[in-house]
């Protein structure tokens, strides 16, 4: 996309709905300028590809499409809580990125006989991330979460406005460490699209390789965190030993166990030589066999699986509605994954992952880690034949001031929305998977046990960070 | 009794015996606003590789029962408080270690309005690790470098 679609703020919800019967997907929304002139823009995908439509809603009143895409449910409220927006027919508006006092403004009404509450965060028990949940239970049930996030709130997109396109970037990265590179390549994409730069076929490869050494790493963590989540020590060792070998990979390859720096708009910083590429092909395959091994002795504890069974069901029409991405929407039957069409990467004949039993539990979203763990070790071995070089863009596209960008993240689509107001960004919003999935997280913990939120929550394995911004 | 208790310091540092293993202490870890590539590393300290327990350093679940209040990201304006509060549940004496070069206030990046500070700007700082993000071996080091330099300077 480069052209955004202007439409009369009384057709915005028409516009929806007739896009929705045409096929068309939500993917994503945010406001954009200042006091006076803030308008509203909203992602809509299709096979063909994408549009962007907007609005430029009088009195900061917009009519809500939530009850035509319950996905866009955050969007709205965050763009209340920040950018002053009013939603007609989003009743009531919880509050998201306020903190508000008052807990009617902002959690779910639950009463009858024994329901109460049990508040847990922001701070928690282990090293994990600052947010905070309300539960609502009767006994050890859960009836309802109220996640409450944004304590990591650092305004990032505010303090991106202004900065040209290589000035941006760090701000995308630095919304989270676990997902740098998925961050910074959608940004890339979005900001060479509006520039009407295109990738060749070196600089494609090269963040292929870059976004699947982060899967990498981040798959590993997940799996040994599920361990984790049941109190399995051999498991969550074994697995925290694997990704920290993924992660040495990357801090002998390019320099940084997170793969920090190794992004850059309109060309790669980063290149490997035949030696390089045959070393980390070496490693790699090594990691490989002991992740194999690490899997079999896993499949083959019974005690674990007796507790992810059946455990934090998300199931497909729930995950549809919710608007679910990324292993999590996998695990639950949705077949989709971004990288089947990414033009601007090097992922040619990919097809997505799907389980054997698209069960939607905390099984499910096990086991779809292990299947794409094996995908990104064959994508690695065969991307790594050939020494990489740093690659390059270019120009002879269209220019315009508007460019979006969709990269599969370890969690998930992640977008990234950057407009530009001559050589300066006006604008850059970044969706990720994380923010996606938050609302599916809610609707799996609910008819659970409350311990077993925990667990629910790491197999997910969702970032506050990307999400808070 | 203190005065016994003296004697063996007197007879221990004039043997150049050490008092053992360093004192074991416990570490409570607050994330106040970051990008969780420290709280991975963090994470990752207590992994087969690095086993920080090894050093007599555990990570511990309440404030009540740490030594250490070890802090990750820039202080946000909403973190600040829960900060505080751990920092207050804490027994004394207690340490406070910066982890990472947000919590240091090296190239912060954010919309001041949202951001407190640095750690330093809130609580004093004891221990500081550089690094976006340090490395498990480098938070290992400091931590314990940390903890020598003070038995040097408070010997008992």
């Amino acid at each position: 996309v480069t052209a955004i679609e202007h439409v009369a703020p009384r057709a915005w919800r028409e516009t929806v709905a007739q896009a929705l019967l045409d096929g068309e997907r939500f993917g994503g929304a945010w406001a954009s300028g200042r006091e006076g002139s803030l308008a509203w823009r909203a992602l809509l995908t299709s096979p063909e590809g994408q549009r962007v439509i907007s609005c430029q809603p009088s009195e900061r009143q917009v009519e809500s499409i939530i009850d035509l895409v319950e996905a866009a449910g955050w969007d709205e409220r965050e763009a209340h809580d920040l950018h002053g927006l009013a939603f007609f027919g989003h009743s009531p508006l919880r509050a998201l990125a306020t903190h508000l006092d008052d807990p009617a403004q902002w959690m779910t009404p639950v009463t009858g006989d024994g329901v109460h509450q049990v508040a847990v965060g922001p701070i928690h028990a282990g090293v994990i991330e600052s947010g905070h949940f309300r539960f609502h239970v009767v006994g050890e049930r859960i009836l309802a979460v109220d996640p409450r996030l944004f304590y990591k709130h650092r305004g990032l997109e505010r303090a991106a406005e202004g900065s040209d396109s290589e000035g941006a970037l760090p701000y995308a990265q630095r919304a989270c460490g676990a997902c740098a590179v998925a961050n910074t390549i959608a940004y890339t994409h979005a900001i060479e699209t509006a520039l009407g730069l295109r990738p060749d076929r070196e600089l494609r490869i090269t963040r292929t390789v870059l976004l699947e050494l982060e899967r990498l790493y981040n798959h590993l963590h997940d799996i040994g965190a599920i361990c984790a989540g049941v109190g399995f020590a051999p498991g969550s060792m074994a697995f925290a030993a694997l990704k920290d070998r993924a992660q040495q990979i990357n801090q002998r390859a390019f320099g940084h166990r997170f793969l920090f720096g190794s992004v850059r708009v309109g060309r790669g910083p980063v290149e490997l030589d035949a030696s390089s590429t045959d070393a980390a092909r070496g490693a790699l395959r090594e990691l490989h066999a002991d992740t194999a091994a690490a899997w079999r002795e896993l499949e083959f504890a019974g005690s674990v699986h007796a507790r992810l069974d059946g455990v934090g069901v998300l199931a497909l029409a729930d995950a549809q509605r919710l608007g679910a991405v990324g292993p999590a929407a996998r695990a639950a039957g949705i077949r989709e994954d971004v990288r089947s069409a990414s033009p601007r990467l090097a992922y040619d004949g990919f097809t997505p992952a799907s389980p054997a039993a698209a069960s939607g539990d905390v099984a499910a979203r096990l086991r779809i880690r292990a299947i794409e763990l094996e995908t990104t070790y064959e994508l690695l071995e065969g991307l790594l034949m050939q020494p990489l070089a740093q690659g390059t863009t270019a120009g002879g596209g269209t220019a315009a001031t508007l460019g979006v960008g969709t990269v599969e993240s370890p969690r998930g689509v992640t977008m990234c929305a950057v407009e530009l107001d001559g050589t300066r960004v006006a604008r850059m919003h970044l969706r990720t998977g994380s923010y996606a999935n938050w609302p599916a997280v809610t609707h799996a913990a609910a008819g659970n046990l409350l311990p077993d939120f925990p667990l629910i929550n790491k197999s997910f394995e969702l970032c506050y960070a990307c999400v808070d911004r | 009794m203190y005065v016994l208790l003296r004697q063996l310091a007197t007879i221990r540092r004039e043997a150049h015996l050490s008092r053992g293993r360093p004192r074991s202490l416990a570490i409570r870890h607050v994330d106040a606003g970051s990008c969780n590539g420290c709280e991975h590393e963090f994470g990752a300290v207590t992994n087969p590789f690095h086993d920080l327990q090894r050093h007599g350093l555990d990570i511990v679940a309440s404030p009540r029962h740490a030594d250490i209040l070890l802090v990750t990201g820039p202080v946000t304006t909403r973190m600040v408080g829960p900060l505080l509060t751990a920092y207050r549940a804490m027994p004394e004496p207690r340490l406070v270690a910066a982890l990472g070069d947000c919590a240091l206030g090296c190239n912060v990046l954010g919309d001041p309005a949202e951001i407190v500070g640095a750690l330093e700007d809130v609580l004093s700082v004891n221990i500081r690790i550089p690094g976006c993000p340090p490395t498990p071996d480098a938070i290992a080091e400091h931590i314990l470098a940390a903890l020598a330099q003070e038995r040097a300077d408070h010997p008992w």
